[in-house]
């Protein structure tokens, strides 16, 4: 348990944030080529959570959207940087507790990452955008909310998580796969209990 | 006390059982220039990491003994103080680079950055390295542009920008054209003189023994010898540890001319001193393998490719192929020339992975402008330069089988293809590993396992031979004899004359995007003025012959028997 | 290689300026528009990047990031100004869709924050060389940690997607058909995703002893290639937009 936070800042967590970066970029294109209703911007984040815990999955969240936003122009990204940074922090916890293993505990990950994100968008939403997020689907729905008078705050939630869980959940389970594929070599680098054994 | 001394080393990797290091036990003095030789996988890389204490600081396991480095303990000093003194070029340039940076200029002075240098002297130490390595024409491209030998020589700058004392160099030279990596090992054995210490891991033993005071055999992990080159290159167990002697000593060995200590020499300078034992060239004569077989001047087997004026340029204004006129028939066929001559862009037009800007490429009586890479893929093989390029499947038999599948074959009868290229290759055990888990070696074997598979008319290598030992070319010259055998075409890149002249019957040189000479090895390799333009050497035993004064040209010497 | 960032490479005042000038001046048009909270400060700040825009010869660039958040602002209208909780005064009606004057307010207000943000913000992403935006953070006291992170995305998006184009070369002449109808390179695309993923992902540990051996962990004071101090100008104009703000808060205050 009280190795949930531990980190090592190394060189090797460091060049992971970059990495996890470009990967979320990756799945963003990805969604928006294949004009999908999801957003699969944070795999890379998920990735930097369950690899390297709840402070790099949480660094590679912020950074991801404050890097885009302050270069990109992108400023609307900016605003949701609180919302990566939970993201990151929820899988990097869920996966130090070792949820991350088989294929039932990435799903209740998925879950909990899908209402972390819920929880922190949701007021910024409506602080930035009325209530809208942006998504067809989601925003459709939340129309729908308002013609039906529902305070705009609960319309939003709605909104929220019909987009966010879904998308959080196929982001998991490619996340999933990525990490059983990867090479020994290199998950041998996060590893955070090895120590260097003595040979003399 | 010595500068350098390393006691009991013992290292293993996590994960594994073997011990990768295995109590290994000498010293090196300040100044001195070392040569490390060994088969693949006998812990050659991971006693380079050891020396800057990557090994154990970064990759953890287990460490037993010590390294010490004037003084500093290598195995308990951080990295980052280590590096100070001890400057390390990995052996797979590709991945050397920070990634931070946007030029060749900003990449090399990474390193100068990092210590605090000041701004004159950073500007300085990096315009000299430029000069130092020949690449001051890139300086401004973006690191991630450049070709194979281009960015070897950026990594390699990266590190002598930062004037370590003790510099361990990994394969530094393995994707050098002849002439560049001369250039690197007189320049590194002229820093000796400073008092700087080399260390230096490269397959290219004619090198080694002829610049290295110094050779450390290791096999398995264990320290085999720690002797001169001479003592180590005429051990007559040499080939038990997987290492191949130099032409020079091979030469000797098959002539019975020694020294006076009973050792064979090593490098050119003892085989001239020894030159009046060395017999007539009749009876040389009697040594080589008779030149009979590469008496094909002529072209046989009908065109393969026709290639009239080609054109292309990545960059508006910067041409690299220009005007190149050729046809490649069934002989096997050796691509040489200096790095960035715009080889390897050469093939990937010939396998239609990029189109010409200007010209035109027809295969077998096709134009291939109307033909998408994947209708040709069943006819024309190619292996990329970088097997990371190339490799992505999780497992090595799915990453074999793929290129089958995908040309029609049955599961089952991709399966056996699969598995008979594994074989082939000499990797069928490793069937079911993770390839990214691999050697860099072994993944070369493995990209072009997954590509002789297909069972394709034409084969394209780029660069086979990078990182194997004498028992990988051996396995690669096979393949190229069986495929040649077959009636079918091999086409490859080289930057190892001896390679080429012993498994090519004929040679392309190119130099700044044009052709300068095609033909047999007998007639390129006897043009001198070919071979400087294009940065190239002649093959090593044909050097010595001619030294020795021998008339012809010699490519392959006849051994076993002594005289 | 391409690079990913949005940087213009002209010679302009608005190119020379030293980058945290056009920070702070992000900082004050959303701050002080924010803080002002009438439409016309939005007015205002909106026209003053519009006009660096123009002066700066990038005015055609920004197009197209307006254009990207335009859909969103369209639903804004559409959903408010029909729905809104406030709507009493109608405004007019299309057909059967009725719009109100609350509603319609409301998205105004939110569509002009977005467009101040996104101008001011093009204002500074279109003129600056993140590699220089990086040096100069870094010669201010931030972490060369930080700083490398912010240059590393930059050459990684573009290194992705030479991988992703490598790893389709390597794909297609193993046979893999990837050129023609949109089906064929929609379906291609799928299998490509996971290997160039795994790829950056292993090579992280090989640019990481890279980072290493140079000294990245020197813990030294680094030095750079180029001088990067404020001229008079950029500290006159900083100090400008700092008391432009405090008068904004005062103004606020006192009211
Ligand atoms: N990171 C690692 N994790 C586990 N085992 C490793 C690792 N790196 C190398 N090994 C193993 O350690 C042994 C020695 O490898 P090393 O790379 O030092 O050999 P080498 O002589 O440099 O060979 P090569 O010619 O392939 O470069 C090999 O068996 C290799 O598989
Ligand atoms: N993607 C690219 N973009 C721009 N320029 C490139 C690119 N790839 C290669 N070049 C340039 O084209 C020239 C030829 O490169 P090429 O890779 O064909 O050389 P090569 O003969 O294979 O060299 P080497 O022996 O070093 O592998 C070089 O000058 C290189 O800098
Ligand atoms: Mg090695
Ligand atoms: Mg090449």
């Amino acid at each position: 348990m009280k190795n949930v936070f531990k980190t090592k800042l190394s060189t090797a967590s460091l060049v992971l944030i970059p990495a996890c970066i470009g990967i979320n970029y990756l799945g963003k294109l990805f969604a928006s080529v294949l004009k999908l209703p999801l957003w699969l911007d944070s795999i890379g984040t998920c990735i930097g959570g369950a690899l390297g815990g709840p402070v790099i999955g949480g660094i590679c969240g912020a950074a991801n959207n404050l890097i885009y936003g302050f270069t990109t122009g992108d400023s609307i990204t900016l605003v949701y940087a609180l919302t990566s940074l939970g993201i990151g922090i929820a899988v990097g916890i869920m996966a130090r507790l070792g949820r991350m293993e088989k294929l039932g505990g990435a799903l209740l990950t998925a879950v909990v990452a899908g209402l972390v994100a819920v929880c922190i968008s949701t007021p910024l939403n409506v602080l930035f955008w009325g209530g809208t997020t942006g998504n067809v689907w989601g925003d459709a729905l939340f129309a729908a909310t308002q013609a039906g008078g529902m305070p705009v705050a609960l319309g939003s939630l709605l909104d929220e998580v019909v987009v966010d869980v879904p998308d959080k959940i196929i982001t998991i389970l490619v996340v999933f796969a990525i990490l059983k594929g990867l090479p020994k070599k290199l998950t041998a680098l996060y590893d955070v209990n090895d120590s260097i054994e003595s040979l003399d | 006390m010595s500068y350098i001394s390393v006691e009991h080393l013992k290292y293993r990797y996590p994960n594994t059982e073997r011990l990768a290091l295995n109590d290994l036990n000498f010293e090196i003095e300040k100044g001195e220039f070392i040569g490390i030789a060994g088969e693949n996988g006998s812990g050659r890389s991971t006693l380079c990491q050891a020396f800057i204490g990557l090994v154990p600081g970064f990759f953890k396991g287990a460490y037993g003994g010590r390294v010490l480095i004037d003084g500093t303990e290598a195995g308990k000093t951080p990295v980052s103080r280590m590096c100070r003194k001890v400057g390390l070029v990995f052996q797979n340039p590709f991945n050397q680079l920070s990634g931070a940076k946007e030029t060749v200029f900003e990449e090399i002075a990474f390193g100068l950055q990092n210590f605090g240098v000041p701004r004159e002297e950073m500007t300085e130490r990096v315009n000299e390295v430029l000069g130092l390595l020949d690449i001051e024409a890139c300086r401004d491209q973006n690191p991630f542009d450049l070709s194979g030998g281009q960015m070897q020589r950026v990594a390699l700058a990266g590190i002598l920008a930062m004037k370590p004392d003790v510099i361990v160099l990994d394969e530094p030279t393995s994707q050098l054209d002849p002439a560049g990596s001369e250039e690197v090992f007189a320049a590194v054995d002229r820093m000796t003189e400073a008092g700087i210490t080399i260390i230096m891991v490269e397959q290219k033993l004619e090198k080694l023994a002829e610049y290295c005071d110094r050779i450390l055999l290791l096999h398995e992990g264990r320290q085999i010898a720690f002797d001169t080159p001479e003592r180590i290159f005429s051990r007559p167990d040499l080939e038990d540890y997987g290492v191949k002697p130099p032409i020079c000593t091979r030469l000797c060995r098959a002539l019975g001319v020694k020294r006076a200590d009973g050792c064979y020499p090593a490098s050119h300078e003892e085989v001239r001193k020894l030159k009046t034992q060395f017999p007539e060239e009749s009876l040389f004569q009697k040594k080589c393998v008779p030149d009979g077989k590469t008496k094909g001047q002529e072209a046989c087997g009908g065109e393969v490719f026709q290639i009239g004026h080609l054109n292309f340029r990545y960059q508006e204004g910067t041409p690299v192929l220009r005007d190149v006129t050729l046809s490649l028939d069934s002989r096997s066929t050796a691509i040489v020339g200096q790095n960035g001559a715009g080889k390897t862009t050469l093939v990937k037009l010939l396998k239609g992975l990029l189109k010409p800007v200007g010209g035109s490429i027809w295969y077998g009586g096709e134009d291939m402008a109307g033909k998408t890479v994947a209708m040709l893929a069943g006819e024309v093989g190619y292996v990329f330069q970088n097997p990371d390029d190339q490799i992505f499947k999780y497992h090595v038999l799915d990453e074999v089988m793929f290129g089958p599948l995908n040309i029609g074959m049955k599961k089952e009868e991709a399966e056996r293809h699969a598995r008979e290229a594994l074989k082939e290759v000499g990797l069928e055990n490793l069937a079911a590993e993770n390839p990214y888990d691999l050697e860099l070696s072994e993944r070369k074997l493995v990209a072009i396992a997954s590509v002789l598979a297909m069972d394709t008319r034409v084969l394209i290598l780029d660069e086979p031979t990078i990182a194997q030992d004498w028992k990988g070319r051996q396995i690669i010259g096979g393949i190229i004899q069986r495929l040649e055998k077959q009636g079918r075409t091999v086409v490859a890149i080289l930057h190892d004359m001896d390679f080429v002249s012993e498994y090519f019957r004929r040679v392309i040189v190119m130099a700044r995007g044009q052709v300068l000479a095609d033909g047999t090895r007998e007639a390129v390799f006897s043009r001198k003025e070919v071979l400087e333009k294009a940065r190239i050497e002649e093959p090593s035993l044909m050097k010595l012959c001619k030294m020795l004064g021998y008339e012809k040209a010699y490519f392959q010497l006849k051994e076993g028997e002594e005289v | 290689m391409k690079s990913m960032s949005l940087y213009v490479d002209l010679d302009t005042w608005l190119t020379r300026m030293h980058p945290f000038t056009k920070l702070c001046y992000i900082a004050t048009a959303i701050a002080a528009s924010l803080i002002g909270g009438k439409l016309w400060v939005f007015g205002v700040f909106i026209g003053i990047s519009l006009g660096m825009l123009v002066s700066g010869k990038i005015i055609k660039k920004v197009f197209p990031l307006i254009a990207f958040s335009f859909t969103i602002l369209i639903t804004i209208f559409l959903i408010h100004g029909l729905f809104n909780h406030e709507n009493v005064t109608l405004l007019f009606a299309a057909g059967p869709l009725r719009f109100y004057r609350e509603g319609m307010l409301y998205a105004l207000r939110i569509s002009c924050n977005v467009l101040n943000m996104l101008l001011a913000f093009a204002v500074f992403v279109l003129t600056t060389r993140p590699a220089e935006l990086v040096e100069d953070l870094e010669q201010i006291g931030f972490s060369p940690k930080i700083g490398y992170v912010i240059s590393s995305v930059f050459q990684i998006v573009p290194q992705m997607s030479g991988t992703m184009n490598t790893i389709l070369d390597a794909q297609r002449s193993r046979g893999m058909e990837t050129e023609g109808s949109l089906l064929t390179r929609a379906k291609s695309f799928l299998p490509l995703i996971s290997p160039v993923v795994m790829s950056s992902l292993t090579n992280t540990r090989e640019r990481a002893i890279a980072l290493e051996i140079r000294g990245f962990e020197a813990g030294e004071k680094k030095t750079y290639l180029r001088d990067s101090s404020m001229k008079t100008v950029d500290r006159a104009l900083c100090v400008c937009m700092v008391v432009l703000l405090a008068a904004a808060v005062a103004v606020r205050v006192m009211l």
